[in-house]
């Protein structure tokens, strides 16, 4: 009896199978067709930008009239946009070490020892979200021109408002990951083990969060070598890849090959992202890196 | 003397007390299952003896040694966890090493320890695997090596086999007991099992809502419930209330012992299904009763019974060996006896 209806429940269920299948087979030209688009979507700007990199002159024609070198020599080793794309990677990378130096600590104390921080974490990671960067950058500002007056216009200055905005980024991953790793737990458990608070952060947290350092560092990295408004405003005197970009945009009409150049600083600055991209998706292959504030934040490891 | 004495342990959460002046000697080399239901402290009293808690008041020792506002990292303890809690980023011989390794002990005797504590828990070949690669009982017998490691003066192990399946549960539960006893280590065992509790431990401390009911060998502790709630949770048994008549509770045609002191009009009789005579008829001892329903369990047979007394019906369990009860049909009146030295009254 009980065998007849396993096979009935069988028999039932294989022509809903059937069905499924065909409706895949109908929408897999739908996907590629989507797929598609979306790749064209990214693709041909960066081509255009590409082309627009080699080009003598581009105008009346769809594609240019020739092609050339000089705009990628001339950039390359024009002082300015070197000194420009330098400042910013400094910047850049400083500020993810910075962000990850603060942030990993709060977060471990966070989930491991007093969970009331937490809140006061989320909420301070919301800030730069809710509020537009030019304002945070005009407050800082006026903020250092109380506080430290000399620090106005310098790097460090810059460093420290790019790694205020940008931390959101690095808890995010780093607070997701630790969920995932279930760093209470393993806390614990190295405590047991006689471990110091140092050793159990340098051989038990770190190691088992890598994922989500990295993420966060490459998505602060990013947020800052792209940032405008604050450059703009508090970095006055400094030269950055952004604020380069934009004076090139408005001295069109001044300089030929002004854009010829700005897309060769372009393409440079997607090079430096994609890289630092794939070695993050290298490094978390076969890892999900939970990026949602609060993921996980009940689950007590998963494996209770 | 490495035992462990908990004096007076306190513990709140809140407004709720989690540990109510929780008093427990555990001897040298000795395993004390601590058993009670979730939320009943025995996890919290064991965290406290760890040093993951600190207890609001009474203190801990350990060997001579008072613990109480020592450190997790500087108490002589190895901890097993219900979930693992092996490092993934290390395989199984680096997870043994590791508190060798963070207490700085020379390379050679850390390696000669951990290939002696490999063989002990039978992993010798899946050392250089990482935890997800291992089963679940392969993890636990990894942490079980990892606590003992550095040779600690107690281990403690909370509800170490909850997370495994039932088969694998009765053979670990056996081989930490084989470990425990070889070893000579002194240990304190947390689980809500009432038969695992009985399986593995020399004494057993029943706690209820913070508080220690009864601490008694596993034998005791089935014959004798000090309380009702032991009673209740140790052992099935049935819990039939009875009217108490001239200091006395019984079930007319069975038994009639003693009231239990304070109780008022009415007291709980505790025995257990094995403990319950079953006869065809109405020629035996005790009281009519109407079999209601018959459960196969295998070697035995649950009845579940019916009869009445003092104008109430009151409902019984009764476990007889399988041929026997085969000859019993269900809806058939049966007489059922009780032998008196085996009930435990408790007022109400």
């Amino acid at each position: 009896m009980a065998v007849d209806a396993a096979r009935d429940g069988v028999r039932s269920r294989a022509p809903a199978r059937e069905r499924l299948r065909a409706g895949g087979r109908i929408s897999r030209a739908a996907r590629y067709l989507f797929f598609g688009a979306v790749l064209g979507y990214f693709c041909i700007p960066m081509a255009a930008v590409l082309i627009y990199s080699f080009a003598t002159r581009w105008t009346a024609n769809v594609l240019p009239d020739g092609y050339t070198l000089d705009w990628w020599q001339a950039t390359v080793s024009n002082p300015r946009i070197q000194s420009a794309f330098s400042t910013s990677m400094a910047l850049a990378t400083l500020t993810a070490f910075i962000d990850i130096a603060v942030v990993v600590p709060a977060a471990y104390w966070s989930r491991v020892r007093n969970a009331r921080i937490r809140h006061v974490i989320e909420v301070a990671a919301a800030v730069p979200f809710a509020l537009p960067y030019v304002v945070i950058a005009f407050g800082l500002m006026q903020f250092s021109g109380v506080v430290a007056p000399q620090f106005q216009g310098t790097f460090v200055l810059l460093v420290a408002g790019h790694a205020a905005i940008a931390f959101p980024f690095v808890y995010w991953a780093v607070d997701g990951a630790m969920a995932a790793a279930g760093i209470e737990r393993l806390s614990e458990t190295a405590e047991a083990c006689g471990a110091s608070p140092m050793q159990i952060v340098r051989l038990v947290v770190i190691p088992n969060i890598s994922s989500g350092l990295v993420t966060g560092g490459l998505l602060s990295f990013a947020a800052s070598f792209g940032e405008f408004a604050m450059a703009q405003i508090i970095g006055r005197g400094l030269d950055t890849v952004p604020l380069w970009s934009a004076e090139m945009i408005r001295s069109y009409s001044d300089t030929a090959g002004s854009y010829n150049r700005l897309a060769v600083v372009t393409l440079l600055t997607f090079a430096v992202l994609f890289v630092l991209s794939a070695v993050v998706v290298y490094w978390n292959r076969g890892q999900t890196v939970r990026l949602l504030p609060g993921a996980g934040a009940s689950d007590e490891g998963g494996r209770r | 003397m490495s035992g462990v004495s908990m004096v007076g342990v306190t513990k709140m959460y809140g407004q709720v007390k989690a540990l109510d002046h929780v008093s427990i000697d555990v001897c040298e080399g000795e395993l004390l299952a601590l058993l009670g239901p979730s939320g009943c402290g025995k996890t919290t009293l064991l965290r406290c003896v760890a040093g993951l808690e600190r207890p609001d008041r009474g203190t801990v020792e350990i060997g001579d040694a008072d613990m109480t506002a020592v450190p997790t990292r500087d108490r002589p303890i190895g901890m097993v966890f219900q979930s693992y809690a092996l490092f993934p980023n290390l395989t199984v011989r680096q997870n043994i090493a590791f508190p060798l390794e963070v207490r700085h002990r020379p390379r050679t005797e850390v390696s000669a320890r951990v290939d002696e504590l490999l063989e002990l828990v039978h992993l010798t070949s899946q050392a250089d695997r990482y935890p997800k690669q291992i089963s679940g009982g392969q993890a636990q017998r990894c942490a079980l090596g990892r606590a003992l490691a550095p040779n600690p003066q107690v281990l403690l192990l909370d509800e170490p086999l909850s997370a495994l399946d039932a088969l694998v549960r009765g053979r670990l539960r056996d081989e930490i007991r084989r470990i425990q006893q070889l070893v000579g280590i002194t240990a304190i065992y947390v689980t809500h099992d009432q038969s695992e509790a009985m399986a593995i431990a020399d004494r057993v401390a029943v706690m209820n809502a913070g508080r220690v009911e009864q601490i008694a060998a596993p034998a005791d502790l089935y014959e004798m419930p000090a309380t009702q709630f032991s009673a209740k949770f140790v052992g099935s048994r049935n819990a039939v209330e009875l009217a108490v008549l001239d200091g006395k509770v019984g079930i007319p045609g069975s038994f009639h012992i003693d009231a239990p002191g304070g109780s008022n009009g009415h007291a709980l009789a505790f025995f257990r299904p094995e403990d319950v005579q079953v006869s065809r008829g109405n020629t035996g001892p005790g009281m009519d009763a109407r079999v209601e329903l018959k459960v196969f369990l295998g070697a035995t047979t649950r009845l579940h019974l019916v009869g009445e007394a003092d104008g109430q019906p009151i409902a019984i369990f009764g476990d007889l060996p399988s041929r026997q009860a085969r000859l019993i049909d269900e809806g058939e009146m049966v007489r059922v006896d009780v032998d008196p030295d085996h009930v435990h009254a408790f007022p109400i």
